[in-house]
């Protein structure tokens, strides 16, 4: 029991809610004898040196991401999943889960993490049952904006809320849409794609994403029955490719990814199927419980958390906290700027100053208000007192009462 | 009168329209003077020395200092070297000039303003960076090879995450390399010294945010970078193998272009590297160099 895997726990029918973890997982249980490794779900990306899930620690040693974990397993002597590669199945390997690890993320993160639907259905609904109380309320978001901002870095971020507007601007059909100045917008309609909504266009584009995606490694796999060899079993980037492809069959409101996945890449559903059932039966998992950190410690990553959220300060904060650029090699360590907790403190000075100066402002009775006044209403007479029209019509001449002058 | 008076108010929007001929005609002496403008009218500003004299030839703007693109010498970022060095390959005729990312209209260079011909001056769209495979294309001379296939497709995952991040951290942000920084990105643009250290800040802001956010992790590990950027040397080695250009095409291709923006840059000699990291681990694959070597041969001669 000397590796400990530590992951994110399951969701959606999967062993774990996050790809690589899923991967981790799913290899571990094919390649590695049950007694040799634990599996804790620790929900807790702090647990690691590197803030990072999964990490295995082998005797106080973390490592932490698919690809560390496997290489660091080879090294060690414990897995030896892909020895026998050649030098050029060895690269392949290499840039398969690079490309897993960039576009198949944005997807993964696009999927489930970008748009606001899935988001709010299935995503963060699966992250409260794995996450303790107060922590449902800051870990789920700094978990989606670092997906969002994965997910724009890929250039398709955008795509998957356009897709979701589709309900809202559907269901708002009946109200007409009118143009600024109060006018009937008529959709102009000249060609398929001014035919086309903004949603279709996104939908149409998101799809493209994921055909380039799947078509990617359906070329790789070829007629093999895994990605890289046929015969031999799997090697540690088809349990990488594994990971992802079962979270992109999660079914969310829109199920682009699922239903292109499941209708034109058929192939690649039998090669989830080659690795699942690979090895023989399944082997049920044991979870082990996560060592409790107790309520203060419970609290302290709340607080955390929290602090991480505020606007200004949270960005400096977490860069301390985390190490923010880490200098290797020439022993220097983890160079923690204590500059950045300067920073960090000065802006929480200044936010805090500046909401007791907003305070204070409310407090202030209103500057430039206008002041009320009240008259007894003016006597009304004549035409006057047939409201807004009579002191109209009382304006024109030919209704110029003499009576009324002054004497 | 007080009548009077308020009768008058509701009747002034309507007594303005009568009376707009007498308003807007202007006074006949006022009429005169303004006849006798322009006084005086100069004569057309000269353009800015540095405005493109040649229009028939296509011009490329990029990060380049200013007597390197008189000399047409390779630009010293490697988005703008890996377009430059394709369109060269591509045989398009094409100047380049030192430009920043201020200028673009898509507010990242490189960009390409085509050669306008006489008889339509007005076509000079400049063109993005993503649409010059296309541009080259049309007009290009040597057929470079386009179709990539899935290999091609996961191998550009090297360059565009592991070697890229790398190369972030290796100019931006490991502190001995601060010099060449402000060599190529921060004294040619002022002399300020307040300035400069904004734009020092802001530059490794931007880079350590970049890394960051395409990595999905919450800090940047030199020791992780360099490791992934020595894997992903080691991989391109692999598949370049003995051959001239990478996946056995016969001619270099956008995917040899970009491999070169960062070998090359790494390999130059006139950047003056002290954090070697980099520089270290692309020299421990030879065909890497002689594949660079290679391109620096066909696109600039022998001259470096």
């Amino acid at each position: 029991m000397a590796l400990e895997l530590h992951v994110w726990g399951p969701a959606f029918g999967l062993d774990s809610i996050d790809p690589e973890c899923l991967g981790a997982i799913t290899c571990f249980r094919r390649c590695l004898p049950r007694e040799d490794w634990t599996l804790i779900a620790s929900n807790d990306a702090a647990v690691s040196p590197d803030y990072r899930l999964p990490a295995l620690n082998h005797r106080g040693t973390w490592t932490s991401g698919y690809t560390n974990i496997i290489s660091y397993l080879t090294s060690s002597g414990h897995l030896s999943l892909d020895d026998d590669l050649t030098p050029l199945q060895r690269a392949d390997a290499l840039a398969y889960a690079s490309f897993l690890e960039t576009r198949g993320a944005g997807l993964v993160a696009t999927s489930l993490y970008v748009s606001p639907r899935a988001w709010a259905d299935v995503t963060r609904p699966a992250y409260s049952s794995l996450l303790r109380f107060p922590l449902t309320w800051t870990v789920p978001p700094a978990l989606r904006a670092a997906a969002i901002a994965r997910a724009e870095h890929q250039g398709i971020g955008y795509l998957a809320a356009d897709v979701d507007a589709e309900e809202s601007s559907s269901s708002s059909n009946s109200l007409a849409e009118t143009t600024t100045t109060g006018f009937l917008k008529l959709r102009e309609r000249l060609g398929p794609s001014r035919a086309l909504q903004p949603e279709h266009t996104a939908a149409i584009r998101l799809q493209h994403f994921a055909e380039d995606f799947y078509s990617v490694l359906d070329e790789a796999r070829g007629g093999k029955k895994f990605l890289l060899r046929d015969y031999r079993g799997p090697v540690s980037v088809d349990f990488l490719a594994y990971g992802y492809l079962q979270l992109m069959r999660v079914a969310t409101p829109h199920p682009i990814l699922k239903t292109v996945l499941e209708k034109s890449y058929a192939r690649l559903v039998d090669f989830l199927d080659d690795v699942q059932s690979y090895g023989g039966k399944q082997k049920e998992l044991v979870w082990q419980e996560p060592a409790s950190s107790g309520a203060l410690g419970l609290i302290g990553r709340f607080a955390e958390g929290s602090l991480e959220a505020v606007p200004g300060v949270g960005d400096s904060w977490g860069r301390w906290r985390k190490g923010g650029v880490e200098k290797g090699g020439g022993g220097g360590g983890s160079a923690k700027d204590p500059s950045q907790l300067i920073v960090a403190a000065a802006g929480a000075v200044v936010s805090v100053a500046a909401l007791g100066a907003m305070a204070l402002f409310k407090a202030l009775p209103p500057v430039g208000a206008s002041t009320h006044r009240f008259e007894p209403a003016r006597e009304k007479t004549g035409l006057r007192q047939f409201g807004e029209i009579g002191s109209i019509l009382e304006g024109l001449p030919v209704w110029e009462q003499p009576g009324s002058l002054p004497s | 009168m007080e009548v009077e008076m308020s009768s008058e108010t509701p009747r002034a929007p309507n007594a303005r329209p009568s009376g707009a001929p007498g308003w807007v005609a202007i006074p006949a002496p006022l009429a005169r003077l303004f006849k006798k403008f322009p006084l005086l009218t100069y004569p057309p500003n000269e353009l800015p020395a540095r405005s493109p004299s040649a229009r028939d030839v296509a011009t490329l703007y990029v990060f380049i200092s200013n007597e390197d693109a008189l000399r047409g010498l390779p630009s010293f970022n490697p988005s703008c070297l890996k377009w430059q060095a394709f369109l060269k390959l591509s045989g398009i005729d094409f100047r380049v000039v030192s430009s920043n990312n201020h200028a673009s209209p898509s507010g990242a260079l490189p960009f390409l303003i085509p050669p306008s011909s006489a008889n339509a001056p007005s076509v000079c769209t400049p063109i993005a960076s993503n649409k010059l495979e296309d541009y080259a294309a049309q007009h290009g001379t040597s057929n470079v090879p386009a179709a990539p296939d899935f290999k091609q497709e996961t191998y550009e995952s090297f360059l565009s995450y592991q070697i890229r991040n790398a190369w972030l951290y290796a100019l931006y942000l490991s502190r001995p390399n601060s010099a060449l920084l402000s060599q190529l990105y921060i004294t040619p643009v002022s002399a300020s010294r307040v300035v400069r250290t904004t734009i020092l800040y802001q530059l490794r802001h931007a880079a350590e945010t970049e890394i960051l956010k395409s990595m999905g992790v919450p800090a940047v590990n030199s020791d992780a970078l360099y490791r992934g950027a020595k894997e992903a040397f080691g991989a391109l080695s692999a598949v370049l193998g003995s051959g001239d250009w990478f996946f056995g095409d016969a001619s270099p291709s956008l995917f040899d272009a970009t491999v070169f923006s960062y070998t090359h840059l790494l390999l130059d000699d006139s950047l003056a590297w002290e954090d070697r990291a980099l520089t270290d681990i692309v020299k421990r694959f030879p065909n890497l160099v002689q594949h660079r070597d290679r391109i620096l041969q066909i696109c600039w001669g022998s001259k470096t």
